[in-house]
C-alpha cells in the first residue's frame, strides 16, 4: 500500500516563494518520517519555475499544476482547484501557511471538503495518523490541542516563522497534476501592487535588537541603530514602541506581531509580558538588559544585565569600535 | 439593499485561566462583549446605509445572552437583529458555525452583502466568513482595508497582502470580511441606546431554519479541542553579566564570540 500524503499548500510571495511554505516542508519532513509521502502541491504559471525554490527542501515531491490564471487567480478559484486535487488523491493531511492569503483559502476549502481546519498554529505533531494540532487563542494567552479524529483531509494553517526551514540534499521528485480552472466571474482583482520593502524584515533577521518601553528614548534608538548595523541585524519593538512614528506593527514582536526566531536577540528595557515572549522564545541565543532585576524577560534569557539600556549599548559599541 | 452583519459575543478580557483541577477554561464572571472586530463591521454597513437606503440587520449564533452584543449593535445604529439559538447549535466548530449562519443569512433573503469581522478574538480562527462565503456559493473578499460601493450593484476593496496592495471589485451578493483599519467604530449614542430597545431582535430556533441535524453542533463538528493548558514561556539558564556596563559588556562579546555570533 503506498502511503498517506500529507500536503503542504505552496503559496506565492510576488515572484518567490513565500518562506513559509519551505518552513513547512521542512516540518512536514520531520513529522512524516517514513509514515508519510511529503507533497508540496505547487500551482503556478506556464512559464513559472517556482519548484527550484521548493526542491531545496527537499519533499518527497512536487506536485506542479500549471495555468497563466493562478498568479492572479481568486481564493474561491484557487480553492476550487485545491479541490479537484484532494479529490483526486486523498491526502490524509494538508497545511497552510497562515497567512492571509492561506487563512482565505483554507476555510474556503474546508467548506467544500467539509472538514476540519484549526487555525494559526504553533505546533504539530500526529498520534498515529491522527494531526494533533496546538494553537493559541484568547490572544495566546491559552494554548488548545485541537484534533480533526473522523474526517479526512484533516488541515491546518500554521503561523508564520513557527518552524525554521532546512535545506537538505535529497531533492525532490517533480510531477504535474491537471484541473479545470472554473472562472469566478463576479470578483476580479484590478489592481495588484506589491508593497516594495527591500529591507528584510524583522521576522526575516537573524540578528535582532528589540526595543521596550525602557529604551525609547530618541538617543536610546540611536544608539540601539547602530548596534542593529554593526550586528548585521534589524530593530524590532514591543507593542508600546508602536505609538512612536518610527515604528509600525510590522516592528512590533510578539503575539500580535511578528514571531521570530533569529540566532540572537538583544531584549533592551523589555519588561517579558508573555505576549511578547511567545513572538522570540525560540530565539536561539536571548540577551536581556533591563534595570528591574525581578523583570521577568530574565527567566527567559540566556545572557541578562541589571542595569540602564542605553549605557549597555553605549559600552557595547565602543568595544565593537 | 440589505446588509447582514455577523457578530460573536466574547468575554470582555482574554485574561482567562485554567481551573487548576478541572483543566477546563475559567470564564466565571467575565461579562460578554461584542466581538471588537465586529464593530468595524457593524460600523461600515452603517456609512453604506447613511448614503444609501441600506437595511442592516445583526445575525449572531450563541446562547441567548449573546441577545446584548446584538442589543450593542443596534445601539450603534443597526435596524434589527436576529439571534440563533438552540441547544442543537451548541458546540459547534467552525464549520458547524457557518452553517446554521449560512441557512440564516438564506432564510433572511434578498441579503445583497454580508459583513463579517476579521476574527474572533477568543477562538482566533477567522474561518466562519470565508466558510458562509463557499456554503452561499459567493464571492468573498476578506481582511478588507477599506470598502465602498463603487455600482449600484458592485463593492470595491482594498485588502493588504504580506506583499501586495490589491484592488478588488465583487458583484453583489458577495461576503467581505473587514480589518480594524477600516474605520473606528462609533459609540451608541443615548437616543440610539434607547432606539434599540424598540428594534426587532428575533429569535430563531432550530425549528425555523431549513437544517440538516447532522451538520449542527458538536456532531457537526470535524474538529475537537483535547487540551486546554497556559503556555509556559520556556526558561532558560540565565548566565548574568556583572559589574560596570562596560565588563558586562566585554563579558558579552566573548560569550557570543564563544557561540560563534561574533
Ligand atoms: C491581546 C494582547 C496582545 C498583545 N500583543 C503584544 C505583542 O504582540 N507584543 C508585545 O510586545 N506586547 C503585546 N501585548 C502587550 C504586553 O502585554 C505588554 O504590555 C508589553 O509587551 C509591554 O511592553 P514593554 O515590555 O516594552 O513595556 P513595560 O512592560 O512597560 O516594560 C518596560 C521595562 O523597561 C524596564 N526599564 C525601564 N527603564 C529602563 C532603563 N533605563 N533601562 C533598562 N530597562 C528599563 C522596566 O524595568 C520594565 O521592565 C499584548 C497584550 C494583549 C492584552
Ligand atoms: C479555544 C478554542 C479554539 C478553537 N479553535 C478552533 C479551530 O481551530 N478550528 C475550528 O474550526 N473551530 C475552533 N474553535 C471553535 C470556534 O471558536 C467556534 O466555531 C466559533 O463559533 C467560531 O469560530 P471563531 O470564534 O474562530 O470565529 P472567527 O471565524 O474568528 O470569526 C470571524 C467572524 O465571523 C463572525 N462570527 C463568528 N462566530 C459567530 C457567531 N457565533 N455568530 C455570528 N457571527 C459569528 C464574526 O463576524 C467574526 O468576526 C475553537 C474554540 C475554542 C474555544
Amino acid at each position: 500500500m503506498s502511503k498517506p500524503e500529507l500536503w503542504v499548500v505552496a503559496e506565492r510571495r510576488l515572484d518567490h516563494i513565500e518562506p513559509t511554505t519551505q518552513q513547512l516542508i521542512t516540518k512536514a519532513n520531520q513529522l512524516a518520517g517514513d509514515r508519510f509521502h511529503v507533497v508540496a502541491v505547487l500551482l503556478e504559471a506556464t512559464t513559472d519555475h517556482l519548484e527550484d525554490e521548493l526542491t531545496t527542501y527537499g519533499p518527497d515531491e512536487i506536485r506542479v499544476v500549471r495555468d497563466d490564471r493562478f498568479p492572479t487567480a481568486t481564493d474561491a478559484e484557487l480553492a476550487d482547484a485545491l479541490k479537484q486535487l484532494v479529490d483526486a488523491a486523498q491526502p490524509n493531511t494538508v497545511l497552510f501557511g497562515a497567512t492571509i492569503t492561506g487563512r482565505s483559502i483554507a476555510p474556503r476549502l474546508q467548506a467544500k471538503l467539509q472538514t476540519g481546519l484549526t487555525a494559526d498554529c504553533l505546533d504539530l505533531r500526529f498520534d498515529d495518523d491522527t494531526l494533533v494540532a496546538t494553537k493559541p487563542s484568547y490572544g495566546d494567552n491559552i494554548m488548545c490541542e485541537i484534533i480533526c479524529p473522523d474526517r479526512r483531509p484533516q488541515m491546518a494553517t500554521v503561523r508564520p516563522n513557527t518552524f525554521a526551514a532546512q535545506p537538505t540534499p535529497n531533492g525532490a521528485e517533480l510531477t504535474t497534476a491537471k484541473v479545470d480552472f472554473h472562472p469566478v466571474t463576479r470578483l476580479h482583482v484590478t489592481a495588484a501592487t506589491p508593497v516594495v520593502n527591500t529591507a528584510t524584515t524583522v521576522g526575516d533577521a537573524s540578528r535582532v535588537v528589540a526595543l521596550g518601553r525602557g529604551a525609547a528614548s530618541a538617543a536610546t534608538i540611536d544608539a540601539a541603530t547602530q548596534l542593529a548595523e554593526r550586528l548585521g541585524g534589524r530593530i524590532g519593538v514591543s507593542r508600546p514602541l508602536t505609538d512612536q512614528d518610527r515604528f509600525t506593527h510590522d516592528d512590533q514582536i510578539g503575539q500580535s506581531g511578528n514571531t521570530i526566531h533569529p540566532d540572537l536577540i538583544l531584549n533592551f528595557g523589555i519588561s517579558g509580558a508573555v505576549q511578547y515572549l511567545v513572538g522570540m522564545q525560540d530565539s536561539q541565543t536571548i540577551v536581556s538588559v533591563n534595570s528591574d532585576p525581578n523583570a521577568p524577560i530574565f527567566a527567559a534569557s540566556d545572557y541578562g544585565y541589571v542595569g540602564d539600556a542605553q549605557a549597555f549599548m553605549t559600552a557595547l559599541l565602543g568595544q565593537f569600535a | 439593499m440589505k446588509i447582514v452583519v455577523c457578530i460573536k459575543q466574547v468575554p470582555e478580557t482574554n485574561d482567562v485561566t485554567i481551573d487548576p483541577k478541572t483543566h477546563n477554561l475559567d470564564r466565571r464572571g467575565l461579562a460578554g462583549v461584542m466581538n471588537p472586530f465586529d464593530k468595524n463591521a457593524v460600523e461600515q454597513a452603517l456609512q453604506f446605509k447613511a448614503t444609501t437606503d441600506a437595511q442592516v440587520v445583526l445575525l449572531s449564533m450563541g446562547p441567548d445572552d449573546y441577545a446584548q452584543s446584538l442589543r450593542e449593535g443596534m445601539a450603534m445604529g443597526a435596524d434589527s437583529g436576529v439571534l440563533l439559538s438552540d441547544r442543537a447549535f451548541a458546540g459547534a466548530d467552525t464549520l458547524a458555525t457557518g452553517y446554521v449562519i449560512a441557512k440564516a443569512i438564506e432564510k433572511i433573503g434578498d441579503v445583497d452583502l454580508v459583513i463579517f469581522g476579521r476574527q474572533a478574538v477568543d477562538a482566533d480562527t477567522g474561518q466562519v466568513g470565508p466558510i458562509v462565503a463557499e456554503f452561499l456559493q459567493q464571492p468573498q473578499i476578506t481582511y478588507a482595508a477599506t470598502l465602498r460601493l463603487s455600482g449600484p450593484n458592485e463593492v470595491t476593496a482594498e485588502r493588504l497582502l504580506e506583499d501586495t496592495k490589491q484592488t478588488l471589485v465583487a458583484q453583489l451578493p458577495a461576503v467581505v470580511s473587514v480589518r480594524s483599519e477600516l474605520n473606528p467604530p462609533r459609540y451608541p449614542t443615548p437616543r440610539n441606546i434607547q432606539l434599540s430597545f424598540e428594534k426587532p431582535l428575533t429569535i430563531w430556533h432550530h425549528d425555523d431554519l431549513d437544517l440538516d441535524d447532522s451538520r449542527l453542533g458538536q456532531a457537526g463538528s470535524p474538529t475537537i479541542v483535547t487540551k486546554v493548558y497556559a503556555p509556559k514561556p520556556v526558561k532558560r539558564e540565565l548566565t548574568p553579566l556583572t559589574g560596570t556596563p562596560q565588563e558586562a559588556a566585554s563579558q558579552l562579546i566573548k560569550a557570543l564570540k564563544d557561540r560563534q555570533l561574533l
